[in-house]
């Protein structure tokens, strides 16, 4: 019996090594490039409509990969419209990484990998060089308005409304008792709960937020600074894990919490959104800035990509054509109809 | 003895055998609670994976046909209607690819209606548990909701493992994430397998038992105990950063956008070999150890070489326990996660790993990313995806028992 | 062989066959495998190369002091406050409840096993136990959110409990490894020779008298090495932490407030994918090279002590 085995694992052994060997060996082969010209023509005869020339408006004439990365707020959103994208006749396939916004530009800027990078903030002038010095030139796309939620559990009685400074000071490090933002608060604690400090969210918070309260010598607002405060502040949990923060929330009565309006849409039930300055978020406040925390949603690419990928220009394309589908099941709100044409004209004008 | 002394013994007596009964409950409740814990967290997947979906819809199929009607009522060139006015054009194209819809058969553009059109959405969950004591209260609560259905559901669905990821939980599966598991456990198992057995063998056979064998021991029981974490550290620094060229399948001339930067299923793989080769090569050493003396001896005996007395009798008879060391790593490295998610797995990817330097995602980290959905079905199909998961541990478990019982011989 | 045939045979003939012949092929092997034996010693060399590399700009740089790192009782790498104090208070919470539980249940098991329990019975439920052993971790941290801390918190009520806490994962990090301790004492306990119960028993001790007086004492470098063991293995556990202790540094004594312990924070921060050579990417260096040296250092303790004991023995 275990002669039989031994003999059984040798073969294992020695076919082991042969795999390793042949899947190296085969693995150029298998590359689309050294696919030979009889195996096209075959391929091509039986898929009939195989077509001549990739037309972007056209899903099912393009294949290949689109690479993108980014923002974990238009993660939910760029799912859906891959999906559809699939769904349309599109042959290859999109990969979309959840990393948050600033390590999306990292990959988009720094080491070249991605072909479209997914924003909750406009692209950084840190950020613009790094992508100069890599010869790529970031292309912006405006896909919808996001409306940052500010939450607290539904059982907390005391917050419906708040002003912008009172939040800047709820979020600060010289804050530690609600009681300390308005006296008639509850001598609580703030449990605070806040988007990881590499998301697109946090920083356009702290931007909007804390930054006013932060002035530099020239009388800009020192967004260092600001960021300093926040991060020093007592009993803050951060996490690039939206639900985290949603759990986090919902479980107390003395906690507080901010990051897209889609995470809150799922979670109505256990929370509360927060009104600031007697304007709670919806669609039209959202869209005409009254509700002060809205901000654009982008995806960025670049013209040389874009011209040298049309599965790259066919996506984007789609992607400005049907978000407006899309975008309110995910839980966004609609970029204006001027948003939405300029960013076809960019388009346009990078295939040229 | 002195005679007075009986009567303490005896009074001592009761109480010691009080406690010894005492201790023996204590100590039969703790192995009872280590039972209960393991019934419990199984019985609170169980409780997830199964129970009431209020299922709704993103368009209600009666708002798509004419009062008293039903879908499924409609004839042919009603139903090719309603697609041909509701769906995007791209899409249309794609459906009468080869036949217009006319030529459809009415099940087939009912379904097509429901899928591209309507919509099913789930719209809130219960727990196997809710679903058996609140029934009543949960009926009621769906016959409330306007055009919802309510459905007994079973989130380990047989298309669980056919289907890629997907943003509706109804239709998302495992698919790529398993196939990623597998392709990693291979290029773990046929690095480090190998490597491991080599150096058990070098360490039973070779070595004496000098100061440099019992340092590589002594290294080999640390490795063991290093956090899976620090390996996945490891794994970043060299095999993702240092040697991205050859992860990345650069220097074979893959210079396609598919492989990513050294994120790849190769330094996946390569990682947890590092992770599982102390286990691969303690649970060897274990097997060889244990094959007699006397046959090395009788080998030797009749002029056999070192290698020989290895390769025909050493390693034959430790075979069944180096498989099973070998399959109990194949179900740590199936297990972890944590060094995967630092190497930089996948969020969203449903294209089947090509090769070895394609991107990827594992079956863990896929149940990893559910639980951190927002939505909290998610969570239900999280458990339905650790059911999957834990069946295929199992069973591997299962096959390394068997294989320890049928061949064990010293 | 038969005596009267090695006559026949030439002696020439014998001597040659029966020297020593340089064999190539054998030497090949044997130098294969002693470099498979090394290889061991390039990983753990790799490590603290690597982890030592990485971490050497974060070590090196002007705002790193020591004294502040292992004192200071913020983590905040971005504004440059880098007391790891409140990541290593987070591990070791998390790591004595689990030794709470893991220690009474595991060794109370193993007694019960190896003393009690009938052969049949051992027989079923070790391999049960071992089951708990093999689930991943990811689906323990899936059970401490979605049992234990709904649990917790309906016990203490919500406003002592937060949602995320170090008390429900370092519970289920003691389910995780009760197995582990377990399993590595019973087979301690029943490496005790049936001779020394024997004894004891015929003095008249009862079960229990025996076990404390005799078993236990002669396996003590057993049930040491598996707590030590047990230990190391909580301190390195990552899955269970992300999902169940929090997400962000705190210093607290409090087990029922969220904190983040060093493991969780660098799945955190590394999940969220790193910019090379940040500060954040170095400090995870530094951070993982602390944690690779406290675990090391538990592991050569565990080995020494087996060691030490069994010679006392």
């Amino acid at each position: 019996m275990a002669k039989k085995l031994s003999l059984g694992i040798k073969l294992m052994v020695v076919a082991g090594l042969m795999l390793s060997a042949c899947s190296l060996a085969a693995a150029p082969a298998e590359a689309p490039a050294v696919v030979p010209a009889t195996e096209v023509s075959l391929v091509s005869m039986e898929t009939s409509v195989a077509p001549a020339s990739p037309d972007i408006n056209d899903p099912a004439t393009l294949s290949g990969m689109v690479i993108t990365a980014g923002s974990s707020t238009v993660f939910p959103l760029s799912e859906v419209m891959a999906e559809r994208f699939k769904e349309e006749g599109f042959r290859g396939e999109v990969t979309i990484d959840s990393i948050g916004t600033g390590a999306g530009f990292e990959r988009f800027c720094v080491t070249g990998e991605t072909d479209i990078s997914n924003a909750s903030r406009k692209i950084k002038d840190s950020e613009l060089e790094k992508c100069k010095a890599i010869n790529r030139n970031p292309i912006q796309f405006r896909v919808g308005t996001d409306a940052l939620a500010v939450v607290v559990s539904s059982e907390n009685d005391f917050l419906t409304d708040v002003t912008v400074a009172e939040l800047g000071k709820i979020f600060s490090s010289s804050t530690v008792k609600w009681s300390d933002v308005r006296p008639e608060w509850p001598n609580e604690d703030i449990l605070r709960f806040s988007p990881g400090t590499d998301s697109g969210t946090f920083d356009y918070f702290v931007e909007a937020v804390l930054g006013p309260n932060f002035k530099n010598a020239d009388g800009k607002a020192d967004l260092e600074a600001a960021k300093a405060d926040i991060l020093g502040s007592s009993n803050i949990q951060f996490s690039e894990d939206d639900n985290v923060l949603v759990q986090g929330v919902e479980g107390s009565k003395y906690a507080i919490g901010y990051f897209g309006f889609a995470y809150y849409m799922e979670n109505q039930a256990a929370l509360k959104a927060v009104s600031l300055e007697g304007v709670s978020p919806d669609m039209v406040t959202a869209e005409d800035g009254t509700y002060k925390l809205a901000r654009p949603l982008f995806i960025y690419s670049d013209a040389s990509i874009i011209k040298s990928k049309p599965e790259v220009a066919g996506f984007i394309s789609f992607y400005l054509t049907y978000v407006n589908d899309e975008i309110q099941s995910v839980g966004y709100f609609p970029a204006s109809q001027a948003a939405l044409d300029e960013a076809k004209a960019a388009l346009a004008e990078a295939l040229k | 003895m002195g005679e007075n002394h009986a009567p303490v013994f005896i009074a001592n007596l009761v109480s010691r055998n009080r406690s010894e009964r005492i201790w023996k409950n204590l100590l039969q409740i703790s192995t009872l609670i280590g039972i209960i814990f393991l019934i419990v967290l199984l019985l609170n997947i169980i409780n997830q994976s199964f129970g009431y979906v209020a299922i709704g819809y993103r368009v209600p199929p009666a708002k798509l046909v004419g009062p008293g009607q039903t879908l499924e009522n409609l004839d042919i060139p009603q139903l090719a209607g309603i697609l041909r006015q509701r769906v995007s054009p791209g899409l249309l194209k794609q459906l009468e690819n080869d036949t217009p819809l006319e030529q459809f058969s009415q099940v087939n553009l009912v379904n097509l209606v429901m899928a591209k059109i309507a919509k099913p959405e789930v719209v809130k969950t219960w727990s196997f548990w809710q679903s058996l004591s609140m029934r009543e209260e949960i009926k009621q609560e769906v016959g409330q909701l306007p055009e919802t259905r309510l459905v007994f559901f079973s989130w380990v669905r047989p298309d669980l493992v056919s289907n890629s990821q997907s943003s509706n939980p109804l239709i998302a599966g495992v698919r790529t994430a398993l196939l990623g598991s597998l392709w990693i456990i291979l290029i773990a198992i046929m690095v480090a397998f190998p490597l491991g057995v080599g150096t058990a063998i070098y360490l039973e056979e070779y070595a004496g038992d000098n100061h440099i064998s019992k340092v590589i021991r002594t290294n080999i029981n640390n490795l063991a105990g290093v956090p899976s974490i620090i390996y996945g550290m490891l794994g970043l620094a060299v095999f993702v950063r240092n040697l991205a060229q050859l992860t990345s399948g650069a220097w074979l001339g893959f210079s396609s956008p598919e492989t990513a930067n050294g994120r790849t299923i190769v330094s996946a793989g390569l990682t947890l070999a590092l992770l599982v080769l102390p286990l691969i090569i303690i649970n060897a050493r274990e097997a060889i150890k244990s094959v007699p003396d006397t046959l090395r001896q009788a080998s030797y005996g009749i002029g056999a070489t070192r290698w020989q007395t290895i390769w025909h009798h050493v390693l034959p008879n430790s075979i069944p326990g180096i498989l099973t060391g070998t399959i109990l790593a194949i179900s740590r490295a199936l297990g972890e996660s944590a060094p995967l998610v630092v190497i930089g797995a996948s969020t969203y990817i449903t294209v089947d790993p090509a090769n070895v330097f394609s991107r990827f995602t594992a079956l863990p980290i896929q149940i990893y990313q559910w639980t951190s959905r927002p939505q909290a079905e998610f969570r239900n199909l999280a458990a339905g995806a650790i059911l999957v998961l834990l069946t295929l541990l199992l069973s591997i478990n299962a096959a390394a028992i068997v294989l320890r019982n049928r061949y064990k011989r010293y | 062989m038969i005596p009267s045939q090695t006559k026949l045979i030439d002696e020439k003939v014998t001597s040659q066959l029966l020297k020593k012949r340089n064999r190539l092929g054998e030497r090949f092997i044997e130098s294969t495998l002693v470099f498979c034996g090394f290889i061991s010693i390039f990983i753990t060399l790799g490590i603290v190369f690597e982890l030592g590399k990485e971490a050497l700009p974060f070590f090196s740089s002007t705002d790193f002091k020591l004294i502040k790192f292992l004192t200071g009782t913020t983590w905040q790498p971005q504004i440059k406050l880098f007391g790891v104090l409140p990541l290593v208070m987070a591990t070791l919470t998390t790591t004595v409840i689990a030794l709470l539980i893991a220690i009474p249940f595991g060794i109370g098991i193993a007694i019960y096993l190896s003393e009690y329990a009938s052969v049949k019975l051992r027989s079923t439920i070790k391999p049960t136990l071992e089951i708990l052993a093999g689930i991943p971790t990811v689906v323990y941290g899936y059970f401490a959110l979605s049992f234990v801390t709904p649990f917790l918190r309906v016990l203490f009520g919500k406003d002592v409990v937060e949602i995320y806490n170090t008390a429900s994962a370092g519970i289920v990090m003691g389910i995780l490894i009760l197995p582990l301790i377990a399993s590595m004492s019973e087979d301690a306990l029943a490496a005790v020779p049936r001779s020394l119960r024997e004894a004891a028993y015929g003095l008249g001790a009862t079960k229990i008298e025996t076990t404390y007086r005799v078993v236990i004492p002669a396996a003590i470098s057993g049930l040491a090495a598996a707590i030590i063991v047990g230990i190391s293995r909580a301190i390195g556990e990552t899955m269970i932490v992300a999902l169940a202790a929090g997400a962000g540094p705190k210093f607290t004594f409090n087990p029922f407030q969220g904190a983040e312990t060093m493991t969780g924070h660098i799945v955190r921060v590394s999940g969220g994918d790193l910019s090379y050579d940040s500060i954040d990417y170095n400090s995870l260096f530094g951070i993982s090279l602390l944690l690779f040296f406290m675990t090391l250092s538990l592991n050569m303790l565990s080995q020494w002590v087996v060691r030490k004991l069994s010679e006392v023995k």
